[in-house]
């Protein structure tokens, strides 16, 4: 379960929340899957353009807009959400404005001219260092100096600076604090203060900075620039010109402030001006990527993309080696969502420019978000070294090792940034998603809530994905609670106006009402191929009797997999919707007549589960794919289950109708290439084996706390745990940390990393017991224990994904192995464990019952499946 | 203090290497579309230009894109050769130019130029005789050609040089069953999928290879059993379809075409089988999709004489002897006749039947560039028209004194449209000649496994009726051979209706 929201579909500022775990995503795929993820991930040049002023004239800018912004319509595309990218635009400005600061004069005082510095030789070394591009040797200098009183106030000032060029803005903003006390008459240190608080979003405080320093000197060209574009951002774009052309008398020949100018000339509607400003920038500076952009939007403004297109293949083939050609063609190829093309131009841009931060960050972008993320990982980080300061680069980092798995990694990354640029929401939800993949869901659901005050909607579903997650408060009813809140803040699908209002009754779309018709079926996943959503449905969806039904598939995800040409050979219909937003994939639905849309995404990892809050068919379905609860919503008229997952009287947790299936809720298709089943490890009468191959994010203290009971009373017995997090030492070290903890013996515990989908069942061959984890319990995970013969010991809660192996577990007729208190669970698996003979009777049989179990049986369940939505689709037709 | 000396920075690679070296790798990685910006600025480099040309013509040849592909290499090929070209050609290619030949072939191969492609492939094995790729390129054209002895000489060479490569076990396999040696195919492909079982379209060639030894039993087995692996691709569900046709389980068969289909939506041939078996209960289409025509003849142009020839084909030469019993004074060269427009001309087989007799402009119309091709190879059509036929008959023309359709309503259902549009473009005396395969009575028409329609004689009696126009002939015909028996079918003559 997870997800992954992104806003602004084909824009710049894509801003992912996601969440949470995965349950069965362990199980499966080693790496790929990963769970929910967040990403703001602006490639560089975002809202940030506003102000990147270089080197020379130093540098300040942007200070971000803001905050998410409450109510819009939907994750998918139709609004802003978290604006990371905005404050990070400053620190563009940083790494080249760190020029050192002496003496008496402004900002661009030389340090040879300090008088001071001559009696000073740590200083002067310090102010040397600085100016050989060294902040990190300058360090110990100035601080020595500083203490020492030498250089006055301009060795905090320095000192500051030289904090800020390392992207330590804590240390920096109290340097520079003392700086402004000492040089109560000197603009920069104010300067440096109010760019500190763009990058943290401080707006307000930022722009009375700004001001502040034009009051003690008018001509400051880059606090001028800043508090353009601070105006920029809020929209007053007539301010923001007039400020950048008091920056330009002081400073004509800027390019960054002509490339400022012809910004603000697009944004003004003077497309033509904004293109040659853009231009003249690019002649001067060839590989220059924010004029780049600025040049094909330009361009775009006026003319039709292939037009466009053609403008700039002709300056390329004019001038083939300037990297700003295919720097502007990437923007329009993206424009026009061909990532493919895009990435070419930028590869070519970065092979005729190479170690430029800018395009490094842009190509490293474009490379992770088509999943290249070996090649993508070292541009980014060398991106970083280059700009420490951009707070956008390091969340895009971030969302590179969630999608990797590198959960560990990433909660390095952010807590980092956290600690930088304070504590913004769309850090923060990402931060919330790497502590809950980690195993610490209390600091997780803590993470997430911060975000909540100025996430918007997407904090929201940020604080869903880790929720059930959460040792007490992953219930059934908070859950209900949390997705009540997503819909209230939801709304209809009405325009982004008016966020607080109740969620608006869309109207069904109208479809003939023949209750016996043969139905048009649409799935919509990210799922479709070697995923738990593939595995759990593919069974059914092939086995719906086609007389009846006839199924069309909507992609969330490009796949090429054994699983997903399964998925192909049984859609009549089949539509790549992942570059889509949520309104145009809805009407996509709506124009195929659609009459029953079944979700299979959630609030997960490239789900889309808001594109049915535009109501493109009269009848919609939640099934698996981050079913970890009520969606909340009340565009969502059924829930897909069964009797163990939601018996009578469960109604009350849900939004949705119950939709009970006679049997299970799914149905479980084993891989062709699953091992046999070996022999009971424990017969060899070494002592039990538990094993958990579930996610880390579902092993709570509480689960920790069991199982060392269990270990305690069994002296021979073992546990292993197998995940793609523990792959890395750091996670496993921290594992350990917590198990010590809870008791629970190191020297009887293995943990080890994910491995390829055959050889992790294969490692059932070694583990006699599955332990099930709670309160999020195992779905497919438990699937794949049975399959390879392992019974599967599960405590029982009360949220959907709190009974998955329950269901399971009493599909094929092994209720006895579900507990229903902590107590039970511990007594349990102590007594299973101690009953080696029934143990090695249980696995021996243990394949045979479940395939021939309705959990298998793939046209038992089809039928089934075919029933329920036939009797979803009477009710509709009944009501009129 | 530390000196101001500045360390030197190391020295990039230069462009040229750095821009090659990426292209390279993209191509390895099988992104061709990304290779192409950094390949039109390598070309820009001095003495990069033939290297350039070689990345190109492999980059175009991935994105499938063969004649632009075939240029590139042709560019590289020149460029090799260098400025003055030998007064008369080495015997045998320098090393240096395998690489930029075997490219050319397979272009030239993909635009359906075999002899030509062979002739690529063969020079590039004879520049590195020692290279297993070559013998596989031209092995594999040489099939496909059709010489079969020849393909598996060198496929065999292929071999017995990296007799552990799958792909040339599957293309050894696939000559072995071309030459109908199916029990050496058996046992090779066998040997491939056992080792390789996800090797794509193994399964399905294995299979094949069992249907077209006659097996069908066995190559069912074979397919449900690779499906059962939990493969799943076009081909494996389409030879199971076909194997199902062949033991009498239509609807097994439409579910599998239907499979098929959906996994190669770029195959309108696989839509249009699927449709033909009724497979989705759904709408019979009205007519074959223009571009299951095109693609079903383009493919099949080169053998198509051959091939019809080897299944008796005689509607030409059924229509010749109408002209000459509807006609005399035409035939006897006593009277001329007016122009004449023959619809759906193919390869040119009506056109070549009735030349001697038609003295006027004849026009043939067909859908297929490469129909259209060989039949102005024949020489006897004044005019050739690349177009669908309610359209052709739409445009303006003079009366036509004759219009054939020689094998052509068989691609459509209702007749109704066309027949009127015919009568539309018919001179008051002119004659429209025609056939149909025969459904039975009251059917109206149906859709066919075999991809055709058949049309009911009471059905088509209306349709000629209402489209205005009178039956001047009627004769029931066998109109060819296929592997189940004789196809029967009527041949019409007609006419504007009198009254």
């Amino acid at each position: 379960m997870s997800l992954a929201i992104e806003a602004g579909a084909a824009e710049a500022l894509r801003v992912g929340v996601a969440a949470g775990s995965v349950t069965e995503a362990d199980a499966v795929e080693a790496g790929a899957m990963a769970a929910g993820m967040a990403a703001t991930g602006v490639t560089g040049a975002d809202a940030a353009e506003a102000g990147a002023l270089r080197a020379g004239v130093a540098a300040a800018s942007v200070a971000g807009t803001g905050t998410a912004e409450a109510g819009i319509a939907g994750p998918g595309a139709d609004g802003p959400a978290g604006r990371l990218g905005s404050r990070a635009g400053l620190s563009r400005l940083l790494p080249g404005s760190a020029q050192p600061v002496a003496g008496s004069g402004p900002a661009t005082g030389r340090a040879a001219d300090d008088p001071k510095a001559a009696e000073a030789p740590r200083y002067r070394a310090a102010l040397l260092a600085l100016a050989r591009g060294t902040p990190e040797a300058a360090l110990p200098l100035l601080e020595a100096a500083e203490a020492a009183g030498e250089g006055g106030g301009y060795a905090a000032l320095n000192r500051g600076l030289a904090l800020m060029q390392l992207g330590r803005l804590g240390e920096a903003a109290a340097a520079l604090e003392r700086a402004a006390t000492a040089l109560p008459g000197h603009p920069e240190p104010l300067f440096r203060l109010g760019t500190i608080a763009g990058l943290r979003g401080e707006t307000g405080r930022a722009e009375a900075l700004f001001l502040a320093t034009l009051s003690r000197d008018p001509a400051h060209v880059t606090a001028l620039a800043a508090l353009a574009a601070l105006e920029e951002a809020g929209g007053r774009h007539g301010a923001a010109a007039g400020l950048i052309a008091r920056a330009r008398q002081a400073d004509p020949a800027e390019p960054e402030l002509e490339l400022a100018a012809a910004r603000i000339a697009l944004a003004l509607g003077q497309a033509e001006a904004a293109a040659a400003g853009a231009a003249a920038v690019l002649a001067q500076r060839p590989a220059h990527a924010v004029a780049a952009r600025l040049y094909a939007e330009a361009l775009l403004a006026r003319l039709p993309m292939e037009a466009a297109l053609a403008e700039i293949a002709a300056r390329a083939a004019a001038d083939p080696f300037a990297a700003g050609w295919p720097l502007a063609a990437a923007r329009l190829h993206g424009l026009a969502g061909q990532p493919a093309a895009a990435l070419a131009e930028l590869q070519t841009a970065e092979l005729l420019a190479p170690d430029q931060p800018e395009i490094l960050a842009l190509l490293g972008g474009a490379l992770a978000e088509v999943g290249r993320r070996q090649e993508a990982e070292p541009m980014l980080r060398a991106a970083i070294a280059a700009r420490p300061t951009d707070a956008e680069l390091r969340n895009r980092l971030a969302t590179l090792y969630w999608r990797d798995g590198k959960s560990a990694r990433m909660l390095r990354v952010l807590e980092d940034a956290v600690s930088e640029f304070g504590p913004q929401p769309a850090l923060m939800m990402n931060r919330a998603l790497a502590l809950n993949a980690v195993g610490r869901q209390e600091e997780a659901l803590a993470s997430a809530d911060a975000a909540v005050p100025e996430g918007g909607v997407l904090a929201l579903v940020n604080r869903i994905a880790v929720l059930p997650y959460h040792p007490r408060e992953g219930h059934a009813a908070s859950l209900l609670a949390c997705g009540r809140a997503i819909a209230a803040k939801l709304g209809g699908p009405a325009p982004l106006a008016a966020p607080r209002a109740a969620p608006l009754a869309t109207p069904r779309p109208a479809r003939n009402r023949d209750p016996g018709r043969r139905l048009r079926v649409g799935l919509l996943s990210g799922g479709f191929g070697r995923h738990p959503v593939g595995w759990l449905t593919i069974g059914g969806v092939e086995n719906l009797p086609p007389e009846e039904f006839a199924l069309y598939g909507y992609a969330l995800k490009p796949r090429e997999d054994m699983l997903s040409a399964r998925f192909r050979a049984c859609c009549a219909g089949w539509r790549d919707v992942q570059h889509a937003g949520d309104a145009e994939i809805a009407a996509t639905i709506a124009a195929d007549a659609i009459d029953i849309l079944i979700d299979l995404g959630g609030y997960g990892e490239s789900g889309r589960i808001f594109v049915l809050n535009h109501r493109p068919a009269p009848v919609q379905v939640k099934w698996v794919g981050a079913q970890f609860s009520t969606t909340g919503l009340p565009c969502v008229d059924w829930m897909l289950t069964d009797r163990w997952e939601t018996p009578e009287g469960f109604e009350r947790f849900y939004s949705e109708r119950l939709l009970r299936l006679p049997d299970g809720y799914v149905c479980y298709a084993p891989p062709p290439y699953a091992p046999a089943v070996t022999p009971l490890p424990a017969a060899s009468g070494q002592g039990v084996t538990f094993g958990c191959f579930n996610n880390l994010a579902k092993v709570t203290p509480a689960v920790l706390r069991c199982w060392a009971r269990i270990l305690a009373a069994l002296p021979e017995a073992r546990l292993e745990l197998r995940t793609h997090v523990l792959g890395d030492a750091a996670a496993r070290e921290a594992l350990f940390a917590r198990m010590a903890e809870a008791g629970l013996p190191p020297d009887r515990v293995r943990a080890a990393g994910g491995v390829p989908h055959r050889e992790l069942l294969a490692a059932y061959g070694g583990i006699d017991i599955a332990l099930d984890p709670f309160p999020y319990t195992g779905g497919l995970t438990a699937c794949e224990a049975l399959w390879m013969g392992v019974p599967v010991l599960t405590l029982v809660g009360d949220s959907f994904a709190g009974r998955h192996a329950f269901s399971h577990l009493s599909n094929i007729g092994l209720e006895g192995w579900a507990a229903f208190s902590e107590e039970d669970y511990v007594a349990l698996a102590i007594a299973r464990a101690r009953d080696v003979a029934a143990l090695a009777a249980l696995r021996a049989g243990l394949r045979g019952k479940v395939a021939a179990s309705p959990l298998a049986d793939a046209p038992r369940f089809g039928r089934s499946l075919g029933q329920g939505l036939r009797r979803a689709w009477g009710e509709y037709c009944a009501k009129g | 203090m530390p000196s101001d000396s500045l360390t030197p920075e190391p020295m990039p690679e230069p462009l040229a290497g750095r821009l090659a070296g990426r292209a390279r790798t993209l191509l390895r990685q099988r992104r061709p579309e990304e290779a192409l910006p950094l390949l039109d600025r390598l070309e820009r480099l001095p003495g990069e230009e033939a290297g350039a040309a070689l990345l190109r013509a492999e980059a175009l040849l991935g994105l499938r894109r063969a004649v632009a592909a075939e240029q590139a290499a042709d560019t590289a090929l020149a460029l090799l050769a260098g400025p003055a070209p030998p007064a008369t050609p080495p015997a045998t290619p320098p090393a240096a130019a395998a690489p930029a030949l075997l490219l050319r072939a397979h272009a030239r191969q993909a635009c359906g130029r075999l002899d030509q492609a062979i002739d690529d492939a063969a020079a590039a094995v004879m520049a590195v005789p020692a290279d297993p790729g070559a013998k596989l390129a031209l092995g594999n054209i040489l099939a496909e050609r059709g010489r079969f002895d020849e393909a598996i000489f060198f496929l065999g060479a292929a071999f017995q040089a990296r007799p552990e490569d799958p792909l040339v076990q599957l293309r050894l396999g696939h000559a072995f069953m071309l030459a109908k040696r199916h029990e050496a195919a058996a046992e090779l492909l066998g040997h491939c999928v056992a080792r390789h079982p996800d090797l794509p379209g193994a399964a399905a060639l294995e299979a094949q290879n069992r249907l077209v030894a006659g097996d069908p039993p066995g190559a069912i087995a074979l397919a449900r059993a690779a499906l059962a692996r939990g493969l799943s691709e076009a081909a494996l569900h389409s030879v199971l379809a076909h194997a199902l046709i062949a033991e009498a389980d239509t609807a097994g068969a439409a579910r599998h075409l239907q499979a098929a289909a959906r996994l190669a939506p770029e195959n309108p041939y696989l839509a249009h089988l699927a449709a033909a078996l009724g497979g989705e209960a759904a709408v019979v289409p009205e007519r074959a999709a223009d571009a299951y025509i095109r693609t079903l003849f383009d493919g099949y142009a080169p053998r198509f004489e051959a091939s019809l020839i080897e299944l008796g084909y005689r509607v030409p030469g059924l229509m010749r002897r109408q002209v000459e019993r509807l006609l005399p004074a035409v035939a006897a060269g006593t009277a001329r006749l007016g122009p004449a427009l023959d619809l759906g001309c193919g390869t040119g087989l009506v056109g070549a039947a009735l030349c001697d007799l038609i003295g006027e402009a004849l026009t043939g119309v067909d859908l297929s560039r490469r129909m259209l091709d060989e039949a102005a190879a024949k020489g006897v059509y004044s005019r050739l028209e690349e177009a669908e036929l309610g359209a052709a008959l739409a445009r303006p023309r003079p009366p036509q004194a004759l219009i054939t359709a020689a094998d052509v309503l068989c691609y459509f259902g209702s007749l109704e449209r066309l027949l009127a549009a015919c009568r539309a473009c018919l001179a008051p005396d002119g004659l429209l000649l025609f056939n149909v395969e025969a459904a039975p009575p009251g059917a109206q028409w149906q859709l066919g496994q075999n991809g055709r329609f058949r049309h009911a004689p009471d059905y088509l009696a209306a349709a000629l009726a209402t489209a205005g126009l009178e039956v001047v002939e009627w004769q029931e015909e066998a109109l060819r051979r296929e592997a189940d028996g004789v196809v029967e079918g009527l041949l019409v003559a007609a006419r504007v209706a009198r009254h």
